[in-house]
């Protein structure tokens, strides 16, 4: 095994160069507005913006074997080593287990070198994440340490915090944990009940407070904690503002909670933590005195997009373990493989992973280019995308091998189990997409101000243009934002789903602007609208993905590219129509838009908490 | 919160009120009660319209039969009202009604008791004085320690089945039973209706021919089928097949009777279920499940909590000073809670009362404790925090806001009120009681102890006093001390 850790430390110092290009892009500043607009905001202004995701991020050739010899040991020691039934009927993972992660070096997987880690880039951190989701528990208890845990030491922390903590963290000599969520408050900042206090000497904070469901709270010994803390602005006023706090157990006053009983994801540990007279120097203060908020929101940000290969490891996986039941499970003289209802739903997981697939390495390239815009949409994206096609996928699988997927001997329903918890942690899938929603309506809102302006204050030649260009959208023209054609990014044989792409990018876009017009900044207040805004805008990124990755399959001439024509265009196909329907829907008076109904349904439940229906065999008399 | 607590609590109390209108308006057509000199105008206006208005000045200015002939008129013109609408309806003469008016007017000099109206009152002064019994009472009589149940009323409605093959005196029968119904706890009974109605002979009385037909056939026998149904439609009977099977059997498919099942039919099912907070048809007897009923019923949050701050205990051995303990009992939902702890300690709250409420037939009292609406150089601009959702803007940093496309605002005055903090029932409406009410929201209300208490209670409780079948309101303490204000500050150590 030292053998192996061996190699893949030199493998990791091979790549000095494009490491560091990965840590200058950990140290940037934080700052809200982005270079260059992403990809995806561009879309909601009805814009491909083709640089960065044409053609489809390659890496080397050297690059490619590094990342296979990489994956070679992992996978064979989760094959062979890891006990998934055992680690989820007891509740933890054994200490053996834990042991060899930490040689294989996989508690520093972004560590940058210099401090111990592996120095991987995203896309090498996606490929690995693809192995190690073999078992939910471990990649739960991997991600809370170092895609949260320690992940504000590494984007915010000075020099010295560092090197003080990151090489024993990447070691896992130390195990991190992240510690947000109180009682009372889950995405709310403003109701954090923790309180950090400045001691009389000024050299320490005295921490108090109890935060819940803390991933890794029993095993870690480095806490990122967020408490709230007193701040003089700049005006004089004292005002409460978040801060974050590197925090070590040894501090004292820090205890935990038993582990919580839990549906999936068994083997990890998440228990309360509790933070009593908790002496913190003032050097662990992470980031600036109240600016936890900023910290918190871009950890939280950083660190989705590998949702999307994690669980594409997991769907490759089912579709492996089902196709063998499929062909070999006999039902009237036939396989199982013969049914057009089987067949239906293998060709629905190939395609979602394909599709995840592609959107997650898309994102990771995008994330390592020097100087990338802001990718949160994008992470976020791929988060939703993928948690909800597992659910999905998992629970078709289950179908596939009817009562036996239902049993405790197979693994299907720890695969269920594990699953759920992908569309609630990270942020809910409901939030995330009014964050993806909202973000990008931000960002079309101030670039299109000027116009909305002219349009409110009546100015006739806006107003006649508008009114022309709905004339001919009406006649249904042509669409091109040059993705076809001689020059195109995309190849002719993909050239009717591109199309299908740029009418709904074209669309989306004039959507959003009668959004805008419609709502203003009280856009906020339409949930329902920003979900089918999001949902769209996921379809549009994931036509974008396939159409991208495939086309490159053809050009490069892989294997089964074919295949791959075959699931992008099906996909494209599929997301049109959904996009078709989901604009409609966001048309004011459509018939396909029920959101009034919807309210008022609820609003009469809630307002009795109660099913309100009589029972169907009551009557009058 | 607070003040959305009221507006609800009003428009509940409203609710209640149309809704024992609209009972009182089926109980009786025209709703005109004399007691001495007394008149009652209770909704008159409402059933036969501004036709008729009547001021008691006129009534009781003593000018001989002028009120005499304001019943005749306004039981006529009801009456009248309601003929011309069924001739309307179904083209039945219109001499049909004069004869009725007669009798009604008849029949209400007798004592009256306002219930059924359709069924004419037994004893018959002008003609038969001395008579005190009417005719078949001596089937309902009981003998000693004989139970007034079901069983009992059926066993008197067969025996005459029994005693008269021929069943003579029926219609007097029938009216006798439906008045005989509420003493026997038998008048939300559907079988005994029924059973009723079978008294009636079969096929006698359908009409045989286009002339019998066109008028009235056998008028006195529809008119007794019309009160039975009329009952069980006071009563919130839903007539059933087997009803119908009877009417048809008795009056034929084309009468009278068989209009107002096929109405009732329609109508009842329309009207069962029209209070969006409907009150349970047997109330509770005991006071302090009344109580809590009462206040969950004007209480619009479901999460709020009532507590029972004393239970009822009379004993007049024991306690010498304070014999009789009235009930308390207190409603408060968490944001009203809230809301008091978050109170400005300089500024009073009052306990105002007693307010009515009706729950069907019976009336409890409630009291409010409640603030001042803040002037709005006062009030806290709520602010949104800078740093507030950790995933997504929850404002956009746009500088247009919602077009008026997309506004649905209506453009409603709204009058703006005080928070209402906490609500009760007490047995007593003295500023004793109350304020043993207010020591107990001091436990889970700390606030409170600094908050002076200024005890509003009104003399009157602003309703009209009727003794029949109703609780006797619980006389005011002190009378004629209207918005007199008690201030009294409330002091932990009191507590």
């Amino acid at each position: 095994m030292s053998g192996c850790v061996l190699f893949l430390r030199r493998a990791a110092a091979a790549r000095a160069c494009r490491a560091l290009v990965a840590l200058t892009a950990g140290r940037r500043p934080l700052r809200t507005s982005p270079p260059s607009p992403s990809f995806a905001k561009e879309l909601f202004l009805g814009k491909i913006e083709k640089k960065g995701v044409f053609p489809f991020p390659e890496v080397s050739q050297e690059e490619l074997n590094e990342i296979n010899q990489f994956v070679g040991p992992v996978e064979k020691f989760f094959a062979e080593e890891v006990d998934s039934r055992k680690i989820d009927r007891e509740g933890r993972i054994p200490d053996d287990t834990l042991e060899k992660l930490k040689s294989l070096g996989l508690f520093g997987m972004q560590i940058p070198e210099e401090y111990g880690g592996l120095g991987l880039s995203n896309t090498m951190y996606a490929r690995l994440g693809e192995i190690i989701s073999l078992d939910g528990s471990i990649t739960v208890t991997l991600a809370a340490h170092q895609a949260i845990g320690l992940k504000g030491i590494l984007l915010v922390g000075n020099e010295e915090q560092k090197a003080k903590y990151l090489p024993r963290l990447a070691s896992g000599e130390h195990i991190a944990a992240f510690c947000l969520t109180e009682p009372s408050s889950g995405s709310d900042a403003a109701s954090i009940r923790t309180r950090a206090t400045l001691s009389e000497d000024k050299k320490h904070y005295v921490l108090n407070g109890s935060k819940v469901w803390i991933t890794n709270g029993g095993l870690a010994s480095i806490f990122t904690v967020f408490a709230k803390t007193e701040v003089v602005d700049s005006d004089g006023s004292v005002k409460d503002k978040m801060t974050a706090f590197i925090v070590e157990r040894d501090f004292g006053g820090v205890t935990n909670g038993k582990p919580e009983d839990k549906l999936g994801i068994r083997g990890s540990n998440t228990c309360e933590v509790h933070f009593e007279n908790t002496k913190v120097p003032i050097e662990n203060v992470l980031g600036e005195v109240g600016g936890g908020f900023k910290v918190a929101m871009n950890i939280l940000n950083s660190g989705r997009f590998s949702m999307g290969s994690v669980v594409a490891g997991i769907l490759k996986k089912l579709i492996e373990l089902t196709a063998e039941y499929a062909c070999t499970r006999k039902q009237f003289n036939k396989n199982l493989s013969e049914f057009g209802l089987i067949q239906e739903k293998f060709a629905l997981m190939a395609q979602k992973a394909y599709v995840m697939e592609s959107m997650t390495y898309l994102t990771a390239g995008m994330l390592d280019q020097p100087e990338f815009p802001d990718c949160s949409i994008e992470a976020a994206m791929v988060k939703v995308f993928s948690s909800e096609s597992a659910w999905q996928c998992v629970s078709e699988a289950l179908q596939i091998l009817g009562g036996s997927g239902y049993m405790k001997d197979y693994p299907y329903e720890r695969m269920l189990r594990d699953a759920r918890i992908l569309l609630i942690f990270e942020g809910t899938n409901e939030i995330l997409r009014m964050f993806i929603a909202l973000t990008g309506m931000q960002h079309a809102g101030r670039i299109l101000t000027a116009r909305i302006h002219e349009l409110k204050r009546g100015n006739v030649s806006t107003i006649v243009e508008t009114v022309g260009r709905r004339l001919r959208d009406s006649l249904r023209r042509t669409v091109d934002l040059g993705l076809t054609g001689d020059l195109g990014a995309v190849h002719p044989s993909l050239a009717e789903s591109a199309s299908k792409l740029e009418e709904n990018v074209y669309y989306f876009g004039r959507t959003v602007e009668t959004l805008l017009l419609r709502f203003g900044k009280s856009m906020v207040e339409e949930q329902l609208a920003m979900k089918r805004v999001a949902n769209v805008l996921i379809n549009l990124y994931g036509m974008t993905a396939v159409l991208s990755r495939a086309s490159r399959a053809i050009r490069v001439g892989l294997r089964n590219h074919d295949h791959e024509v075959l699931l992008a265009s099906m996909f494209c196909t599929e997301a049109y129509v959904q996009n078709l329907l989901s604009l409609s829907q966001l048309d004011k008076y459509a018939p396909e838009n029920l959101d009034e109904h919807i309210k008022k349904v609820s609003r009469q439940i809630l307002e009795k908490r109660a099913y309100l229906c009589a029972h169907p065999l009551e009557s009058t008399c | 919160m607070g003040q959305l607590t009221q507006k609800l609590r009003i428009s509940r109390e409203v609710t209640q009120q149309v809704d024992l209108s609209l009972r009182r308006e089926l109980k009786s057509e025209s709703a005109c009660f004399f007691k001495g000199r007394r008149i009652l105008v209770a909704n008159l206006r409402d059933t036969i319209g501004s036709t008729l208005f009547l001021s008691s000045g006129d009534c009781l200015s003593g000018r001989g039969m002028s009120w005499m002939q304001a019943i005749l008129l306004a039981r006529g013109l009801s009456r009248g009202w309601g003929g011309i609408c069924g001739a309307a309806l179904t083209g039945a003469p219109f001499s049909q009604v004069l004869p009725q008016a007669m009798r009604g007017f008849h029949c209400s000099t007798a004592t009256h008791n306002s219930e059924m109206s359709l069924v004419p009152r037994p004893p018959e002064p002008r003609q038969k004085p001395i008579k005190a019994l009417a005719p078949h009472e001596e089937l309902f009589r009981q003998g000693p320690g004989g139970e007034r149940d079901k069983a009992s009323f059926v066993r008197a409605v067969q025996n005459f089945g029994q005693h008269n093959v021929r069943k003579r005196g029926h219609v007097d029968f029938i009216y006798l039973a439906l008045r005989k119904m509420r003493e026997y706890g038998v008048e939300r009974d559907l079988t005994v209706y029924n059973l009723l109605l079978d008294i009636f002979p079969k096929e006698v009385f359908r009409p045989r021919n286009v002339i019998q037909r066109i008028f009235l056939h056998y008028p006195r026998q529809q008119e007794c089928g019309i009160a039975v149904l009329e009952q069980m439609e006071n009563h919130g009977v839903m007539p059933n097949k087997e009803t119908e099977f009877l009417l048809i059997q008795i009056f034929g498919r084309k009468s009278y009777p068989m209009l107002k099942y096929l109405r009732m039919r329609l109508w009842l099912t329309r009207f069962k279920n029209i209070n969006p907070f409907p009150v349970p048809r047997d109330l509770p007897q005991d006071p302090v499940d009344l109580a809590k009923l009462g206040l969950r019923h004007i209480e619009p949050d479901l999460s709020a909590r009532i507590t029972v701050y004393q239970m009822p205990f009379s004993n007049e051995l024991t306690s010498t000073e304070d014999p009789v303990q009235p009930h308390i009992v207190g409603i408060q939902s968490p944001d009203q809670q809230a809301a008091l702890a978050h109170h400005d300690p300089a500024r009073p709250i009052f306990v105002e009362g007693p307010f009515s409420l009706w729950l069907r037939s019976k009336c409890v009292y409630y009291h409010i404790l409640r603030a001042d609406l803040l002037p709005p150089e006062e009030r806290e601009v709520e602010e949104i925090p800078e740093e507030w959702n950790l995933y997504y803007p929850m404002h956009l940093d746009l500088d247009y806001a919602r077009s008026s496309w997309d506004d649905y605002e209506f453009d409603i005055d709204e009058v703006e009120e005080g928070p209402i903090f906490a609500m009760c029932i007490a047995g007593a409406h003295d500023q004793v009681t109350l304020a043993k009410w207010i020591q107990g929201l001091q436990e889970t209300n700390p606030a409170l102890a600094q908050i002076p208490v200024i005890f509003r209670l009104a003399g009157s409780t602003g309703e009209l006093l009727t003794s029949s079948g109703l609780e006797e309101p619980t006389p005011p303490l002190r009378e004629g001390q209207e918005e007199e204000g008690h201030l009294q500050r409330q002091q932990q150590g009191q507590s």
